[in-house]
């Protein structure tokens, strides 16, 4: 009797559970914001001292960065990391009510395709007078944070092995030696990617870039998705040498001690600038902490701090140094970029590299 | 409700919505209520994006363009393709292991049960990643045991191995779930007819076991469409049309182009899903009638018992081998580079990045019980009872598995993040996602389950006067264990694992482990990425261990009575 009992018991527990699961779940889609509590409170306090945020630069960094940010200031962030593109697509379909209120890092393409789509708050900072012009943005949605040039990451196994000598220029990635072992990423999917197609572009001139493209084509084991990809190649000796920015393939090589041989190509390179914004309508209280974040990190401390993270990403403020040992872009021979042309004419380009040189599968 | 329902009062009673049950109705409706706020209308949210243009007017520019573009079309037919083998070869792979463990008098039973469901309590790039550090350029196997250099493993076969690798143990879980159900004394009298043991696997336990199979067709064929992890690691010039849609979406901001590519991927579910209802419908498959029965006498022909043994090893060591790759990386320096012993990424975890481990499991530990018993009441109302749109919801729960991950993360998004149903940055919204997403194996084995099972068992519970929830808690669920138990592990299992449709879901409170393994490998700290899933298979297991006795405890009774 007792353990009928017991039965019946533990039945109307199962089902008040499931009952309540559903009722308790619908009271909260119904009118009262209860789902998010944090919210309200928010939204009165005029001023909070956390800051919320995405992130595309690598973890590590990130951590390095917000400590001393909230030495710096007192403000705590929340952050989540994701890659730009994310971002990007979060931002956009979050755009009604946004979850975060800066953007920090990733290519300044994205900043600017997120900008012309009325996604960010314009503002800039006091520390932009000190950041050389061709790297700022035009229309001020985004400011620049940090550089880093086109370099070819060479497996040093591979290449001691074989005895040949390491890549110094673009022509020398057409060298019959390495067949199949150049990676680079697709530029329909990779910033990266489409940097170097349209440093190509802007270096030769279009037909000449294209037919350069068709040539190395040969050398290529695989177009990747992702723009970091090729350096990881590289590093895990997928390829012998893998294109990608120098800090993606310091920052493996530093962080982690894979044998990797960084080379600039002696003809000429571009650049990516990495950038950070305001997410427009984000969340309120956070404005001005924002703000203060893009002071900060525009700001010479901060701009040097990628010595400590180890990524070496060129400082852009004219008064913070280069990280000791790091190859600043007027070591180099770089191409004068620029990247308003490279967005207007980026779904032409991309259109024209698909149907002629990367639909026909290599080997 | 003592009587039988077939006079005039039965009839009347259906006629009403809130009948002689208005509890059972009432949970149709809010399971419906469900279905319609977590599965259709974050779909439709969808749709609309894909025919509209910025200005949100009607244009079918994005259809047009994807349409026009042979590409696409070749991506289909790839995963189609992909999908299809995949799925046939997984069947082979879980009937074998199904079969052998429920019937073959085999050793190390346990161990191989064991293996045959590892696979898939692992988050599946781990054996993308094992594939490159073993048949790589640099591959231990390729490389250092046979010296091959410039070996190629990117595009279909690795895909092929990987994938048959990750989705045969749901084909497994599927199978053994009814092949246990099969009552033995169907199998016996066969044999006492006289008839021999391969003529009866012919004519009695294949022809039994077709609903399992058309389910596990259909779930790993599903699987294997919207896997993305995969195929972005491995693919090559091999493209599928769920990483297309990731880069459209991701790459290139298109979220018009990738919906549209989305839904391009729900036809051949649709078209797999009819297949598989219209195939196996109008079947009888009732072994299960409540008569006396007894445990199974336990198959110890030598010829059948080693070859099962030997299929089962077979594969057991190359499973054994990807995940041996997994646990050497973890314990590791540099993967591939630097073979020197550490301990270093297991500090790593418990000092830095506890965090989001502790967060993952206590989001699926909210997910899996509510999702494993939803799903077993929706296969019991469909198969048990008569309603509109009975089929719709079938359908319907099965929808939210077969779109790609990154597609429900914006569905998602596009849905809850204004009032009144305002989810983003909660837990809520991910555990939601969760129940959601992970529901169609428990209902899918739960359906191929009761469909063996006589009515009449049922039947003569209601008729002796316990209500249909009763009949469900002590018949039914009972009855159906396994398929209970194979739907609570997996709901659990894809929730510790999701990867595409949680990383635009996380917030800074509610950051989950397979994000942070992701952004492992994107900086290529494969060790402490290997770390990380050796803890989270071992937290797995644990908790498979609990769930296993928990449902063994609920469903014990049922055997003493």
């Amino acid at each position: 009797m007792k353990k009928s009992l017991f039965r019946v018991l533990s039945l109307v527990v199962v089902l008040v559970m499931v009952v309540a699961a559903f009722a308790g779940c619908a009271k909260q889609e119904a009118p009262a914001p209860a789902a998010a509590d944090a919210q309200p409170q928010e939204e009165q306090k005029p001023k909070s001292d956390t800051l919320t945020m995405y992130s595309a630069l690598d973890e590590a960094e990130i951590l390095v960065y917000l400590e001393n940010f909230t030495k710096a200031t007192g403000i705590k962030v929340n952050y989540v990391r994701l890659s730009a593109g994310e971002i990007m697509t979060r931002v956009t379909a979050e755009k009604d009510n946004p979850q975060a209120s800066i953007w920090f890092g990733g290519p300044s393409d994205t900043h600017v395709a997120a900008g012309n789509a009325g996604l960010l708050e314009k503002y800039e900072s006091a520390n932009v007078a000190k950041i050389p012009e061709t790297y700022r943005d035009k229309q001020g949605f985004w400011s620049p944070i940090y550089v880093g040039a086109i370099g070819f990451a060479c497996n040093r196994d591979w290449f001691e092995k074989k005895n040949i000598a390491y890549p110094e220029s673009w022509e020398d990635l057409l060298k019959p030696e390495f067949d199949n072992q150049v990676s680079v990423a697709h530029p329909g999917s990779s910033g990266t990617a489409y940097t170097i197609l349209a440093t190509m572009v802007q270096l030769k001139g279009e037909d000449a870039a294209f037919e350069y493209m068709k040539k190395l084509h040969n050398n290529i084991i695989q177009y990747t998705k992702s723009g970091s990809a090729p350096a990881k190649n590289a590093a895990i000796g997928e390829a012998a040498i893998g294109l990608a920015f120098a800090h993606d393939i310091l920052r493996i090589r530093n962080s982690e001690g894979y044998p990797i041989e960084l080379k600039f190509p002696n003809d000429g390179t571009g650049y990516e600038i990495g950038g950070v914004s305001l997410i427009k309508n984000g969340i309120a209280g956070e404005e001005d902490n924002a703000r203060k974040f893009i002071d900060w990190v525009t700001d010479v401390q901060a701009q040097e701090l990628s010595a400590v993270t180890k990524s070496y990403r060129l400082p852009v403020n004219v008064d913070s140094k280069a990280p000791e040992g790091a190859v600043t872009l007027n070591d180099l021979k770089t191409i004068n970029y620029d990247n308003v042309w490279a967005g207007e004419n980026r779904k032409r380009l991309v259109e024209k590299f698909s149907a002629d040189i990367a639909s026909t599968p290599s080997n | 409700m003592k009587n039988d329902d077939n006079g005039l009062r039965g009839k009347i009673a259906k006629l009403n919505p809130f009948g002689k049950e208005p509890l059972v109705t009432l949970v149709i409706i809010t399971i419906f209520i469900f279905l319609f706020i977590f599965i259709v209308y974050p779909l439709y949210k969808i749709l609309i994006i894909s025919v509209t243009d910025s200005n949100g007017k009607l244009s079918f520019e994005a259809i047009g363009s994807v349409l026009a573009n042979k590409y696409y079309l070749q991506s289909l037919m790839n995963s189609l393709g992909l999908a299809l083998a995949v799925s046939v070869i997984s069947l082979f792979v879980g009937y074998i292991f199904a079969y052998a463990i429920t019937r073959v008098d085999m050793p190390f039973k346990p161990f191989f049960k064991m293996m045959a469901t590892l696979p898939i309590i692992s988050p599946p790039f781990v054996l993308s990643l094992s594939m490159i550090m073993l048949f790589g350029r640099n591959g231990l196997i390729t490389n250092k045991l046979f010296g091959l250099e410039n070996v190629n493993i990117y595009g279909f076969n690795s895909l092929l191995v990987v994938q048959v690798l990750s989705f045969f143990p749901i084909a497994y879980l599927t199978l053994s779930g009814i092949l246990e159900a099969i009552d033995p004394s169907v199998e016996d009298a066969a044999l006492n007819l006289g008839a021999q043991r391969g003529r009866i696997f012919r004519t009695v336990t294949l022809p039994l076991s077709f609903p399992g199979i058309a389910s596990a067709l259909l779930l790993v064929m599903v699987q294997s469409l919207q896997d993305f992890s995969n195929p972005m690691v491995l693919g090559g010039n091999f493209h599928t049309l769920v990483v297309q849609a990731y880069v459209e979406i991701i790459g290139m901001y298109d979220m018009k182009k990738g919906a549209v590519i989305s839904i391009m991927l729900l036809l051949p579910t649709l078209a797999a899903f009819l297949l598989q209802k219209y195939w196996v419908s109008g079947k009888s498959y009732v072994t299960v009638t409540g008569k006396p029965s007894y445990e199974r006498p336990k198959l110890n022909n030598p010829v059948i018992k080693w070859s099962a043994f030997a299929l089962c090893s077979l594969f057991t060591a190359v499973i054994m081998l990807f995940y041996g790759t997994v646990i050497y990386g973890s314990f590791i320096k540099i993967w591939g580079v630097n073979n020197q012993f550490t301990l270093e990424n297991y500090k790593y975890i418990f000092t830095l990045g506890s965090a989001p481990v502790k967060n993952t499991l206590k989001l699926a530990a909210y997910a899996t019980p509510v999702g494993g018993l939803l799903s077993m009441i929706i296969a019991f109302l469909v198969v048990r009872k008569q309603f509109i749109g009975r089929k719709a919801m079938e359908f319907v729960s099965l929808l939210a598995f077969a779109i790609p991950g990154t597609v429900i993360g914006i569905g998602y998004i596009l849905s809850f993040n204004q009032k009144p149903l305002l989810l983003t940055g909660t837990g809520l919204i991910l555990v939601m996602a969760f129940i959601f997403r992970n529901m169609p194996v428990g209902i899918e084995s739960g359906t191929a389950t009761l469909k063996q099972i006589d009515r009449s068992i049922e039947e003569a519970s209601t008729n002796l006067g316990a209500s249909s929830f009763l009949t469900f808690r002590k018949i039914t669920l009972p009855l159906i264990k396994s398929a209970f138990f194979s739907g609570l592990v997996y709901a659990f299992v894809r929730a510790m694992t999701a990867v595409s449709a949680v990383i635009l879901l996380i917030s800074p409170r509610w950051n989950l482990v397979t994000v942070s393994i992701l952004a492992q490998v994107e900086n290529l700290r494969l060790g402490v990425a290997a770390a990380y899933v050796i803890i989270l298979i071992i937290m797995m297991m644990v908790a498979i261990g609990i769930m296993d006795a928990l449902v063994k405890r609920l469903v014990k009774k049922k055997e003493t009575a």
